[in-house]
């Protein structure tokens, strides 16, 4: 079972989350319409894997950058004037537009991956947490945890509570 | 920040939404006359140019580039401040920006797209343009990256990516709130393009990572692409061209002209989506003072042109410089200095400054003057090359005209369509702004 508890007020809100977070239930997601740094802080989220997305990106943007540029060279030589073939300047500004290229891609890539997004399964939502509201979303309670955790939600002051069962 | 008291949350979406959701006769009318426009003054001169040959440009054997060129890089230009500045504002956390950078972003994307037709009209061949890729082929043929051409291929489509994906993750949680108040067709549309976006904790928290790094990326792209665009012609050894000081010239000149295009877009925002609420004197003041600094940098870049020219003293350099100052063009020079030089000074002055008509004119003026200031660039100095008999004149042919202005249609074509489709303004960041409903308030 999941259950919903909407808060008009942002205060309100995190005093849900950090209760319930306190009382055991570790299956909280925190619906709101506005990044809240709080929010993030009370999940214990912090520096987010993408960063290691960008840097791989970057790394292999640079590597593959300097060796096409180098490597059509080789294979289509085209000698100018008795300079080298392969020419350090020119290819490294190939080498730094590849190198944001991949890593703007790559960084792309660990958003999706990390916030598990495009979402292919329907998951407990309130259209109002995109308008002005903030939902506290519990998932997977167990039967005799669930009076707890409405008691948690009506307390810190929430405007309503909805349960809905897994897979609706 | 409000000038017409804070808006709730609810407000903010209602707002803005609505400008995209309710569509009336006049919007229709106004996205008709710009494709007419582009079509009769920039597709039709166009397949014509196609059907009889580059000769119907104006360009010659002295001057093989012109206005075609010359609009390539004004567009490329006008694309650098909606990225570049959205992205430097984010990192240094300046609240004015979120109101105003949505479409800014959205501008630097459609002058990109506009640039980029502008190469595909001076190529002439255009069924050949793919040969600029590394693309495997039958004939074992690959592009020459020593030539900084390619450099400008690379940048281009590493900067046309970036700025889209930059402006895309920014308008996801605004996709989803389209994807609540709509109905139908629409609805489906727009939950593929929110991904299921629910607006989590762990959802912003990821967003806001990837924004900084896209935004980290993306400003030293941008710095690139303009330096690289200036390469075209700085690594060529042709007086006027061949100056050192043409990277930080073309990069200060299109962030300049990148802000005057903010600037007359906010105030068809403002004045046809009805935003008055949202941009608001703050965002004009602080347009105004970086209009302000970017023309003090831009004239000191010009004067510092101008010396090194005079101070290398060489007669090839000077006669170019002659010819651009007294020469045939000179009336355009003078019209550039006075409209990117003088008139910004005006903007001192905070009455003037604070009022959006004149800030309209101003901004207007700047633009025309960095459109003639690529036009002198690639205009002067080709046909004034080294030997007198290289000498000559090149001046635009009704088709080039005709296509100069189908580009700004063209632009305003892509801008009207994407202000039906995306919000105009972003919803979530101009709510970070708002101060939090309190219980006790």
């Amino acid at each position: 079972m999941a259950i919903l508890g909407t808060f008009a007020f942002e205060e309100d809100f995190l005093a849900a989350a950090k209760n319930l977070q306190s009382s055991g239930f570790d299956n909280i997601s925190l619906l709101s319409p506005l990044p809240l740094e709080e929010a993030q802080e009370i999940l214990g989220l912090h520096k987010s894997p993408v960063r290691h997305f960008s840097l791989a990106g970057a790394i292999i943007g640079a590597i593959s950058g300097f060796a096409m540029a180098a490597g059509t060279a080789l294979v289509f030589i085209l000698p100018t004037g008795g300079r080298a073939i392969i020419t350090i300047p020119p290819f490294l500004i190939i080498t730094y537009e590849m190198t944001i290229l991949f890593g703007v891609l790559f960084t792309l890539l660990g958003f999706h991956f990390v916030s598990g997004l495009p979402a292919w399964r329907d998951r407990p939502y309130l259209s109002s947490a995109c308008t002005d509201k903030f939902v506290v979303v519990v998932e997977d309670v167990a039967a005799d945890r669930v009076a707890k955790a409405d008691a948690i939600i009506r307390d810190a002051g929430a405007e309503e509570i909805q349960h809905v069962e897994d897979g609706q | 920040m409000f000038d017409h008291g804070q808006p709730s949350y609810a407000d903010v979406n209602k707002d803005i939404l609505s400008t995209m959701l309710d569509t009336g006769p006049k919007y229709w009318m106004l996205l008709g006359g710009t494709m007419s426009v582009a079509g009769i003054c920039f597709f039709m001169p166009w397949i014509y140019q196609l059907f009889v040959g580059v000769g119907a440009a104006g360009m010659n054997r002295n001057a093989v580039w012109g206005s075609y060129l010359s609009n390539f890089i004004f567009w490329i230009g006008l694309s650098h401040s909606g990225t570049l500045l959205s992205a430097v504002l984010h990192i240094t956390n300046s609240p004015w920006r979120k109101s105003i950078y949505r479409s800014a972003e959205a501008m630097t994307l459609f002058s990109l797209m506009t640039a980029a037709l502008f190469v595909m009209v001076h190529v002439g061949r255009v069924w050949f343009v793919h040969w600029s890729f590394p693309i495997p082929n039958q004939m074992g043929l690959w592009p020459n990256f020593r030539s900084p051409l390619m450099f400008d291929v690379m940048a281009i489509t590493t900067y046309l990516t970036a700025s889209s994906i930059f402006i895309y993750m920014g308008s996801v949680p605004d996709f989803a709130a389209v994807r609540d108040a709509s109905t139908g067709l629409r609805r489906r549309l727009y939950t593929i393009f929110s991904f299921g976006w629910r607006g989590t904790a762990r959802e912003w928290h990821t967003l806001g990572w990837a924004y900084t790094f896209f935004a980290v990326f993306v400003i030293p792209l941008a710095v690139s692409v303009h330096s690289i665009v200036s390469w075209d012609f700085a690594l060529s050894a042709v007086p006027g061209f061949h100056h050192t000081i043409f990277a930080p010239y073309f990069v200060t000149g299109a962030i300049y002209s990148g802000t005057a295009g903010i600037v007359t877009v906010m105030y068809c925002l403002r004045k046809f989506l009805g935003f008055e609420r949202y941009i608001g004197q703050v965002h004009l003041d602080s347009l105004g003072k970086l209009l302000i600094l970017l023309s003090l940098i831009w004239s000191y870049i010009n004067i510092l042109e101008l010396f090194s020219g005079w101070y290398g003293g060489t007669s090839f350099e000077l006669e170019a410089m002659k010819f651009r100052l007294f020469g045939f063009y000179a009336p355009l020079y003078w019209e550039m200095i006075l409209f990117c030089a003088f008139v910004p000074l005006l903007m001192l002055f905070k009455k003037i400054r604070m009022s959006w008509n004149k800030m309209l004119v101003i901004s207007i003026l700047i633009n025309i003057g960095m459109l003639t200031e690529r036009f002198i660039i690639v205009a002067t100095s080709q046909p004034r090359k080294f030997l007198p008999d290289a000498f000559g004149y090149y001046l635009p042919s009704w088709v080039e005209i005709s296509i100069t202005v189908g580009s700004f249609a063209i632009f305003a074509t892509l801008f009207l369509i994407f202000i039906k489709w995306v919000p105009a303004i972003s919803l979530y960041e101009v709510k970070e702004t708002l101060k939090p409903l309190r219980r006790d308030a």
